[in-house]
């Protein structure tokens, strides 16, 4: 009495008689795996194959890849080929990936990390070199200085932008004077919210949103220009032409955006005044000139140049940085992504950690 | 030997393609036999990449019908699609997070329920098939060289087997030598597995040297013929295509070979 066996797709059929297994229908990549099965719960010896009407080269392999003992028999002409095609192959596994226990992989990780950390500070500080010597001489030999693309970043990196720092600004000065009027109103002091609103947006937060943004905008924007030019070989055709791609491509971007942010910045701390007016105006129903003539009162003269001065050194440094990542990229597109990320997330730690040191700086110097 | 009577595994009927008012593809038809090796052919910009893409469904041509097997690309199921079509890109399309084994074996693990163990096998079985040492399956493809990726790309395009399967460019910038083998490889699997193959290419010698009909893109249009019917071709673009400099060595070099076979 022959057993009969059935792939769940019903497309394969396995007949047993005594130790001869007769497959009819397809041996395929669906239906091999119950063959595999019924080879595994029986002893058997021979396979017939002259009812296999369909074979594909995972069932190839799987008749060629049989133990030693089990035998095909009557083979179909048309899948002699087939057969013969896999046997030649030189059958091996993919090598073992290689196994590292988890507290290893962790330790390596860290290392890895605080070198990559160093290794990266070194090329930061080589690069803010660099790039200072090439733009030094750009200004001692204004030829080499090209106007055209400069103001181009001047326009992308500034013009461009103006729209949503405005925005920003507007609305960074309305939490300041949100969170004011409600912290001093217990006081009776609530009329204070003009000085903390003007002062801070002068002093910090117009330049400091400015900046953010910019490297989130820009930054990243050079990044990926770069990065993409490297990964064309377009920065190899520069260097080979005997053009410095130093000097044409990195030059004109910092000191577009050396122009531009400090530009931007001055627009931010008006817009975020205007903000405060429009709080101020909303929550104690101060009038625009009111406003202002507070505003005048407890703003020093230093106020906004402590802003101010911050901006070129942020601009500098967000350039150089897109530029250095851009710069590092290698070969692939993955590559461009990774770069221009660490762009944006270096460019803003180096921004904020500026700022600190700015801000202690300024303490020292009672400005 | 080409069985006439077998209904065509690809047919295009009536294909028109515009970009804007410029049209690219006017009115095209075109069979593909079961089992039969399918060039495509055409100068640069005549169209041949967006013919491609309109085949395999990626475009939706501005009118006309891509059919396979009888049904309307567009009805195919995903599962159906990926066991009928195989595609080499030009540029391989090899996905970059992926390991070449993981790329060889993202078909399977999607499409079939073999465990993992076995899909590793039929996928090192595919790499060895399109030349490449099983060694390279933990590598990631930005490690691998050109003529390499190419045949990594190869590999995946026939994990699954597929009846019918797309080459574009198969052999551009890739060293005569390797082209060569590319060529006997295609030629193996199209007689050990009756694969249908379609091939989109600028190279003559491939062309000569394993295409048994050629469609030839020009004007909007597709002449569709033998290689001995094209050589008799009095339309411009294909006489000089298929008798320049660089064609007159590959049609020696075939004739040669015929002979050779007897």
């Amino acid at each position: 009495m022959p057993k009969k066996y059935t792939a769940k797709d019903t497309s394969l059929h396995a007949a047993m008689r005594e130790d001869i297994l007769a497959l009819q229908g397809r041996l395929d990549v669906h239906t091999l795996m119950a063959a595999a099965r019924v080879l595994q719960e029986h002893d058997i010896k021979y396979i017939d194959l002259s009812e296999l009407t369909a074979l594909d080269t995972p069932g190839a392999l799987f008749l060629c890849t049989l133990d030693e003992n089990i035998h095909l028999s009557h083979v179909r002409p048309e899948h002699h080929a087939l057969l013969n095609l896999i046997r030649q192959l030189e059958l091996k596994p993919f090598p073992e990936a290689q196994e590292i226990p988890g507290w290893r992989q962790f330790i390596i990780k860290i290392g890895r990390g605080a070198a990559d950390a160093w290794q990266n500070i070194l090329e930061i500080i080589t690069f803010i070199g660099r790039t200072t010597v090439v733009t030094t001489r750009a200004f001692i030999h204004p030829r080499n200085l090209r106007l055209p693309p400069l103001s181009h970043y001047i326009e992308e990196t500034g013009i461009h932008a103006l729209p949503i720092i405005g925005l920003m600004a507007i609305m960074i000065s309305v939490v300041v004077g949100y969170q004011g009027v409600a912290q001093l109103r217990p006081y009776g002091s609530e009329e204070l919210t003009v000085n903390l609103v003007a002062v801070s947006v002068l002093r910090e937060m117009g330049v400091l949103v400015t900046a953010i943004m910019v490297s989130g905008r820009s930054g990243s924007a050079f990044a990926a220009e770069l990065g993409m030019m490297k990964a064309r070989e377009e920065i190899d055709a520069l260097e080979v032409m005997g053009l410095k791609p130093m000097e044409l491509l990195v030059v004109p971007r910092v000191i577009g955006l050396v122009i531009a942010l400090p530009l931007l910045t001055f627009f931010a701390d008006i817009m975020g005044l205007l903000g405060g007016a429009g709080i101020t105006n909303a929550l104690l129903g101060l009038s625009l000139l009111q406003y202002l003539d507070r505003v005048r009162d407890v703003v020093k003269g230093w106020d906004l140049f402590v802003g101010l001065i911050k901006a070129p050194f942020f601009a500098f440094l967000i350039a150089t940085i897109g530029c250095m990542h851009g710069m590092k990229v290698r070969g692939s597109a993955e590559s461009v992504g990774k770069e221009t990320t660490s762009a944006v997330v270096q460019a803003i730690f180096v921004v904020l950690m500026l700022d600190a040191l700015f801000s202690v700086l300024f303490e020292e110097l009672k400005i | 030997m080409i069985a006439h009577q077998a209904p065509p595994i690809l047919s295009a009927r009536g294909i028109v393609n515009r970009f804007g008012a410029q049209e690219v593809h006017g009115h095209i038809n075109l069979d593909v036999m079961p089992g039969e090796i399918f060039g495509i052919v055409g100068g640069s910009g005549a169209g041949k990449t967006v013919l491609l893409k309109t085949l395999l469904g990626l475009r939706r041509p501005n009118a006309g019908k891509v059919t396979f097997t009888g049904k309307k690309i567009e009805t195919l199921r995903p599962a159906e699609k990926a066991s009928l079509i195989g595609v080499l890109f030009q540029q391989g399309a090899l996905f970059s997070s992926l390991t070449v084994a993981q790329n060889l074996m993202l078909p399977l693990r999607e499409y079939t329920d073999l465990p993992l163990a076995v899909q590793e096998r039929v996928a090192a079985m595919k790499l060895e098939l399109a030349g490449i040492d099983a060694d390279a399956g933990r590598k990631f493809p930005s490690e691998l060289s050109g003529g390499m990726t190419r045949r990594v790309a190869f590999a995946r395009a026939l994990v699954l087997d597929p009846k019918i399967l797309f080459l574009d460019e198969p052999t551009s910038d890739l060293d005569p030598l390797i082209a060569d083998s590319i060529d006997h490889l295609i030629l193996q699997l199209n007689q050990t597995l009756g694969m249908t193959i379609v091939i989109v290419t600028h190279d003559v010698n491939t062309l000569t040297a394993i295409c048994r009909r050629v469609a030839v893109l020009v004007d909007k249009k597709v002449t569709i013929g033998t290689l001995d019917e094209l050589m008799k071709s009095d339309q411009p673009w294909i006489h000089e295509f298929f008798h320049g400099a660089r064609a007159a060595a590959a049609m020696r070099a075939r004739h040669r070979s015929h002979h050779g076979n007897g």
